[in-house]
């Protein structure tokens, strides 16, 4: 995952006096699934339709591949799309909207490919119903196959399990991985963060239209992982007690005073019980456990703060 | 270019609301001529009953008649073909593609271009059925002349559809789209201006505004006519197509 294949240098677009999105900076890698956080009005959307060419923004540049397009459209081409709402027809079937793009795309054979894809989304069984007979699920699959018929390298999706039931979700979680799988890099809205951290690989947490951090799912599950956080008189006095007397491994050393032990079979007690008896002094000690709900809350908030 | 011009052609062909329009228009279009022989047979044009125009004059002394009716129906389509892409979303699936927006209104104005050319067709086998039933006269008058007439015309009510097209994209309102539409159909601008003209002496731009010139009866064989029928399409055709195109161009597609 080397190969960067979109950057956002310092994006931003402004509605009016108002800034949708601020300066947004986001180096998006080949086959990563890219996860944007954010709370409603936040700027999921705007920065998706920006990179998706579809909102200019109003200064900052993107660049594809390391290139920046400089007025070339080309390579947008390589890009599908499902934002918001599914662009669809209603009065017309799934496999009419396809086969009207498929016009607009200059496919050669395009009926295998629509019923390749129908099939993929699993509504191949759906083929003679007309869209405004379909359920939400169905809308966003059909929305998927849409934005998977151009053969894209990154399909972008903006909140693409909204209003789906458990099983919608699961299912598109499944697709979405699949298509992954397949070397697919995948740029996914969502404000239902526990599906997002089911699928994704890197996360972009907005705020008030600004990116406030960036972060791998490694750095997230670490941040977020079980831990027992111990501030003790020093350090370097309580790690060698620990290690000999508790057989420690997983632990890491945050300051002089502070250490944060991630074996989970050890105890608050046993470490307490130790420490005293070796005569290190503790100030405290907790255990931490966060769900990425709570990491990405904390994280907003603290930009609130910075912001106030 | 040409495989979005082939999709929206698809969409086109198999639009049932252009056929309703076309079937409505052509109804309306023999009933008026039912009417006129119910009614207005004493009517005269120059000291000649409409139902022995030829053709060529009965087209002109239609669209002569506020509000024009052809107009009408095209505001209509256009507005219509326009927004049910635009409101569906669709547009978003293939705008990202190279120079899909500059394609896309193109493919719109060659679209409305063959709606125009439909309705055309439409009115002369409504008239050729309407004379026939009710005029019993089916003569066409010179050919040349009504060819000159139905090109002419032609250009201009293409030129309109484009204006229309144009009013629709920046609007983005399906009602206040259709209300410019049903306004600029009855030339209320036009009359406005006309009477404005009236006291200014030596003014004469009303002649030059597009529905003034569509609804101005006109003499096919005289050359300043065509050059001034000619003149104003073109004109409109350029401007608005360039304006539609520069608009979607710098359009944030929300």
């Amino acid at each position: 995952m080397t190969d960067c294949i979109i950057e956002c240098c310092g994006l931003t677009k402004r509605y009016k006096s108002k800034a949708a999105v601020l300066n947004a900076e986001l180096k998006i890698y080949r086959g990563e699934i890219v996860g944007i956080i954010g709370k409603n009005g936040a700027g999921k959307s705007t920065l998706l339709k920006m990179i998706s060419g579809l909102v200019y923004p109003t200064s900052g540049e993107l660049h594809f591949f390391n290139r920046a397009p400089a007025g070339d459209q080309s390579f947008f081409e390589r890009m599908g799309v499902l934002i918001e709402n599914p662009g669809l027809y209603l009065n017309v079937t799934g496999y009419e909207n396809l086969k009207l793009l498929a016009i607009a795309y200059g496919l050669k054979d395009s009926n295998a490919r629509i019923e390749e894809l129908l099939q993929l989304v699993g509504l191949d069984g759906s083929r003679s119903i007309k869209v405004k007979g379909y359920s939400m699920g169905m809308k966003q699959r059909l929305g998927i196959a849409v934005a998977l018929l151009g053969n894209p390298d990154v399909l972008i999706l903006d909140e693409p399990i909204n209003g789906l039931d458990p099983q919608g979700i699961m299912e598109i979680r499944q697709l979405i991985l699949e298509l992954n799988k397949k070397g697919l890099t995948i740029l996914i809205s969502s404000h239902i963060l526990e599906e997002l951290s089911k699928i994704a690989s890197k996360y972009a947490i907005l705020h008030q239209g600004e990116i406030v951090e960036v972060i791998s799912r490694e750095e997230l599950q670490h941040k977020c992982e079980e831990r027992i956080e111990i501030s003790v008189e020093e350090a370097k006095t309580a790690i060698p007690v620990l290690e000999r007397e508790l057989n420690l491994m997983r632990y890491k050393v945050i300051d002089s005073r502070n250490v944060y032990v991630y074996d989970t079979d050890i105890t608050i007690r046993q470490i307490t019980k130790v420490l005293v008896e070796h005569g290190v002094m503790v100030d405290s000690i907790a255990k931490h456990k966060q769900s990425l709900e709570q990491y990405f809350l904390e994280r907003t908030e603290r930009a609130g703060e910075h912001h106030a | 270019m040409l495989n979005i011009l082939r999709m929206d052609f698809y969409r086109f062909v198999r639009n049932r609301i252009m056929y309703l329009l076309l079937l409505v228009f052509c109804a309306f279009q023999i009933f008026g001529i039912f009417m006129t022989k119910q009614y207005a047979q004493e009517m005269e044009k120059g000291g000649i009953s409409v139902s022995s125009l030829n053709e060529s004059d009965f087209i002109q002394y239609t669209i002569s008649q506020p509000p024009s009716w052809m107009l009408v129906y095209i505001a209509v389509f256009s507005i219509f073909f326009y927004t049910s892409e635009f409101s569906s979303g669709f547009h978003k699936n293939y705008i990202p593609m190279h120079r899909a927006r500059i394609h896309s209104v193109c493919s719109k104005i060659l679209v409305l271009a063959a709606f125009v050319a439909m309705l055309f067709l439409t009115m002369l086998i409504a008239d050729w059925i309407g004379r026939t039933l009710f005029f019993d006269n089916t003569s066409l008058g010179d050919p040349v002349y009504l060819m000159k007439l139905l090109i002419s015309q032609f250009m201009l009510h293409w030129a309109f559809s484009i204006l229309i097209l144009y009013i629709v994209m920046v609007v983005k309102n399906l009602l206040v789209s259709l209300t410019a539409g049903f306004v600029l159909a009855l030339n209320v601008a036009g009359m406005a201006l006309s009477a404005l003209e009236s006291l200014v002496q030596g003014l004469h731009l009303s002649q030059y505004l597009l529905i003034n010139t569509i609804v101005r009866v006109k003499d096919f064989n005289n050359a300043a006519d065509i050059l001034h029928t000619a003149a104003v399409a073109v004109i409109v055709i350029l401007v608005f197509s360039f304006l539609a195109v520069r608009y979607k161009l710098q359009e944030d597609l929300n």
